[in-house]
């Protein structure tokens, strides 16, 4: 046993530099992201922009408020109309219609793929008989849901809007795409998660690859692939306004219009539809949840 | 409880040619040598019981013999036939079963379903997919798993089934799949002692009743000497002993089981 | 002796089980939303199909002139100042917002409630638009500033880091909690030197997800004319020139993949 004696250690250890971890590279990294991000923003062309904190911004908010209000403006405002909301009443309804379809898509095509994006699934864990083919299938599959996430959905919508002629199912398939990568990464996520000693079981009563697929994954997977589903159609029906701004269907065109022809009053009954639809699917989806368990 | 359903004769096995052998069958695991090179020959209908302290190779033997492992030397032959050659895990199911322990069935489907999986090396895909929604050849399953006494629990979620119940519908499936050499690793030792010599019984009682041969490896020596007829003790990869049960004796067990000496679990 | 579970029959399957209905209700609202679509008239447009050939095709004539890779460049750039800026922003809202919001500051119930709800309640509204509508409005107000890009990817995003902060902030575990409290701490020193550091780690995590996430916005933001890669291909988009569109969407699955690598290179070190 050895003694400690403090007169041993009046002497400083030399000096060390600090362990250069990665996190320490990432947040250093962040740092000088953020400065250089903010001296741009500021800097940007525009004079406007110096004197953004100035009484002359905080005017001109207090003017656009008051034109979506309508105050001073001639007539009444449309959102103290009756036919108006009539008439808006049914892009509020296309706009629901595609979220449910767009959500509808993302799910069958996530259902279809999300096995074939499980590591375990496909590098041999679960199944002993991996071949060259199905790691292959498997880099193929995920990249695909790279691509489709990586591209927003109003870019998705500009280049379908191509193909398809306009209406709901252009910012559907737009919508349903993007979300169709998101859906499936995470669905491929649960599958990695799970416990695998019942698939492994499940294999040796005989059952061939598909086969365990369909009985020992998906049934496993598929509460907490509800819960995801639940989750991006709450995304979906924010961005369907959005997609509507290039694919001609929804709330989303009509406030495009009115932003155009300087229809405040309209943009602010649009506005609250557009609050009423994403309230109505939030309380929609919360309580569907629970029936998933 | 006979075959319960017929099979083309020409993948018809017989439970009387069943033996199971083992020629100078090794498994390394890169330098650690799991299993030393043995020789092993159990009759059809024998059963045997493995022992020994964990990591002394009675698991990886077990997987040897379902085929889940490859032998590193050495062939494992099930009724004849070198598993090794064997092309399609079907067809090895239809010589061995395995329950395990725990955390073999699929927690979200009904025990039934779990049951009638046993099938599902005979079932086509579309089969398969119609059965998850509305279970195909439900008498099987249903007399199955009356068989082992839980019939009353059948549509039961088996995530929601106790132990015993649990390891009940494991043995209902084995008897679905009916395969010739049945294995068993510690399927009892999560249980509580009660329920773990009922599901034991009902575990010898059908390999019997089928004349099928039965493998299992022991955690609890009192129960493995009291329901198989051999038993062979494993330690740090190699055979100890290997002897009726009722010729193994206290000073065996003591140097089977024996801290000094053995290996650490890796 | 058979175990207690046996009964002379075994139960049916119910057929009102919640997940049956959950599934039936699913399919009937997809099958629903597609009866709504216009049948009669073609989905495809004409000359589409050519379209998305010529399109494909230009992939491999891919556009890697100075020029365009000099605005593809800057053109990101901008995205990626414009997504950092509006996190940053986004962060000073959602921190204090969501630690209010989550209640954890007092132990006043009535405090918790107000203030608490209060703040969840404006949380949930920033976060209900869209950040490309809040973009819109901002343009309205203010003009194409590139505050107001910043701005409109900071409100619902400090909705988002502020609601998802509060329920991390929320589900600390309590023990190590207790024990500070027992050494007479308030609850704003125990905010300070249990939750928070127990937190933190799932909350740098999420952030860094978010950010990944604020790329994509930020490429989007530019369609109201404020510049970026979105702004880019629409150009090349109106133009038909294909090629130089693939340059535009490669550039910006490149920054997405790098920062989704990034991140999840960073959260794992984070839980490990």
């Amino acid at each position: 046993m050895t003694t400690f004696d403090r007169t041993q250690h009046t002497q400083a250890p030399a000096m060390r530099w600090p362990r250069i971890t990665f996190i320490r590279f990432s947040l250093l990294a962040m740092l000088a992201l953020i400065v250089a991000s903010w001296i741009f923003v500021l800097n940007a062309d525009g004079a406007q922009n110096h004197s953004f904190l100035s009484a002359e911004t905080f005017n001109r908010f207090k003017d656009f408020l008051a034109d979506l209000l309508g105050v001073g403006a001639s007539g009444t405002p449309a959102y103290a109309q009756w036919s108006e909301w009539r008439s808006t009443g049914h892009l509020a309804y296309d706009t629901l219609v595609m979220s449910v379809m767009a959500i509808g898509f993302a799910a069958i095509f996530a259902l279809v793929f999300f096995m074939f994006g499980a590591r375990n699934m496909m590098m041999g864990d679960i199944a002993p008989y991996g071949s060259w083919f199905w790691r292959g299938v498997f880099f193929f599959v995920r990249g695909i849901f790279v691509v489709t996430r990586a591209i927003p959905e109003l870019i998705w919508a500009m280049l379908i809007i191509f193909v398809l002629s306009p209406g709901l199912l252009p910012g559907a398939v737009a919508l349903g795409l993007h979300n169709a990568g998101i859906l499936g990464k995470l669905s491929s996520e649960i599958v990695e998660g799970l416990d695998q000693r019942p698939i492994q079981a499940l294999r040796s009563t005989g059952a061939g690859r598909f086969q365990v697929m369909v009985y020992g994954v998906l049934p496993q997977a598929l509460p907490r692939f509800v819960t995801y589903l639940f989750y991006r159609w709450e995304v979906i029906i924010r961005t369907a306004i959005v997609v509507g701004f290039v694919s001609a269907g929804g709330l989303g065109t009509e406030f495009r219009l009115s932003m155009s022809y300087f229809h405040f009053t309209t943009i602010t009954l649009l506005l609250v539809w557009y609050l009423i639809l994403v309230l109505g699917v939030d309380i929609t989806a919360s309580y569907l949840r629970r029936l998933a368990r | 409880m006979a075959l319960l359903r017929t099979r083309e004769p020409e993948t018809l096995y017989s439970a009387a040619s069943c033996s199971v052998s083992l020629a100078a069958v090794s498994k390394q695991y890169g330098v650690k040598e799991a299993i030393l090179p043995l020789n092993l020959s159990i009759d059809a209908g024998e059963r045997v019981a493995f022992l020994g302290p964990s990591g002394g190779g009675k698991t990886t033997l077990l997987r040897l013999l379902s085929g889940q492992l490859e032998t590193s030397t050495g062939t494992v032959c099930l009724c004849d036939r070198d598993l090794s050659t064997m092309p399609t895990g079907r067809q090895v199911s239809q010589l061995v079963g395995m329950i395990h322990q725990q955390f073999d069935l699929i927690p979200n489907l009904s025990a039934l379903q779990n049951t009638l999986a046993g099938q599902l090396g005979e079932w086509s895909l579309i089969k398969s997919l119609v059965s998850l929604v509305w279970p195909m050849n439900r008498d099987i399953g249903l007399s199955a798993l009356a068989r082992v006494g839980v019939e009353g629990i059948a549509y039961q979620r088996a995530g929601s089934l106790s132990g015993g119940e649990q390891q009940r519908v494991a043995i209902a499936r084995l008897l679905v799949q009916d395969p010739q050499v049945i294995l068993a690793d510690e399927p009892v030792s999560s249980l509580d002692p009660a329920r773990a010599g009922e599901v034991l019984q009902l575990l010898v009682g059908i390999a019997e009743e089928a004349g099928k041969t039965l493998i299992a490896s022991m955690h609890s020596v009192e129960l493995a000497r009291e329901h198989f007829s051999r038993l062979i003790g494993l330690r740090n990869g190699a055979v100890i002993f290997d002897l009726p049960s009722h010729e193994v004796t206290e000073d065996m067990l003591h140097d089977l089981y024996n801290l000094q000496g053995l290996r650490s679990e890796t | 002796m058979t175990s207690t579970t046996s009964r002379d029959s075994a139960q049916k399957p119910r057929l009102l089980e919640s997940r049956r209905v959950l599934t039936l209700i699913l399919l009937t609202a997809f099958v629903w939303s597609l009866l709504n679509l216009d049948w009669t008239t073609g989905f495809i447009h004409s000359g589409g199909i050519d379209a998305m050939g010529e399109f494909a095709k230009a992939l491999f004539t891919l556009d890697l002139s100075g020029d365009t890779l000099t605005s593809a460049i800057s053109a990101s750039w901008t995205t990626v100042a414009y997504a950092v800026a509006g996190l940053t922003l986004a962060l000073l809202i959602g921190i204090p917002l969501g630690a209010i919001g989550s209640g954890v500051l007092t132990r006043s119930p009535w405090l918790r409630v107000t203030s608490g709800g209060g703040t969840r309640f404006s949380l949930a509204f920033f976060r209900s638009i869209h950040e490309l509508v809040w973009a819109w409005l901002f343009v309205a107000a203010i003009g194409l500033s590139p505050m107001a890009a910043v701005l409109a990817l900071a409100i619902p995003y400090g909705g988002i880091l502020g609601r998802i902060y509060a329920e991390l902030l929320q589900d600390v575990p309590d023990a190590p909690l207790r024990s500070l409290r027992s050494t007479g701490a308030s609850e704003w020193r125990v905010f300070w030197y249990g939750r928070l550091p127990m937190a933190l780690p799932d909350m740098l995590s999420y952030t860094f997800y978010r950010l990944e996430c604020g790329i994509r916005s930020a490429a989007i933001m530019s369609f109201v004319g404020l510049g970026g890669l979105g702004h880019e291909i629409r150009i090349s988009l109106d133009d038909l020139a294909y090629h130089q569109v693939w340059t535009y969407l490669l550039f910006l699955i490149g920054l997405v993949v790098i920062v989704d690598v990034w991140s999840t290179m960073v959260r794992r070190r984070l839980s490990e």
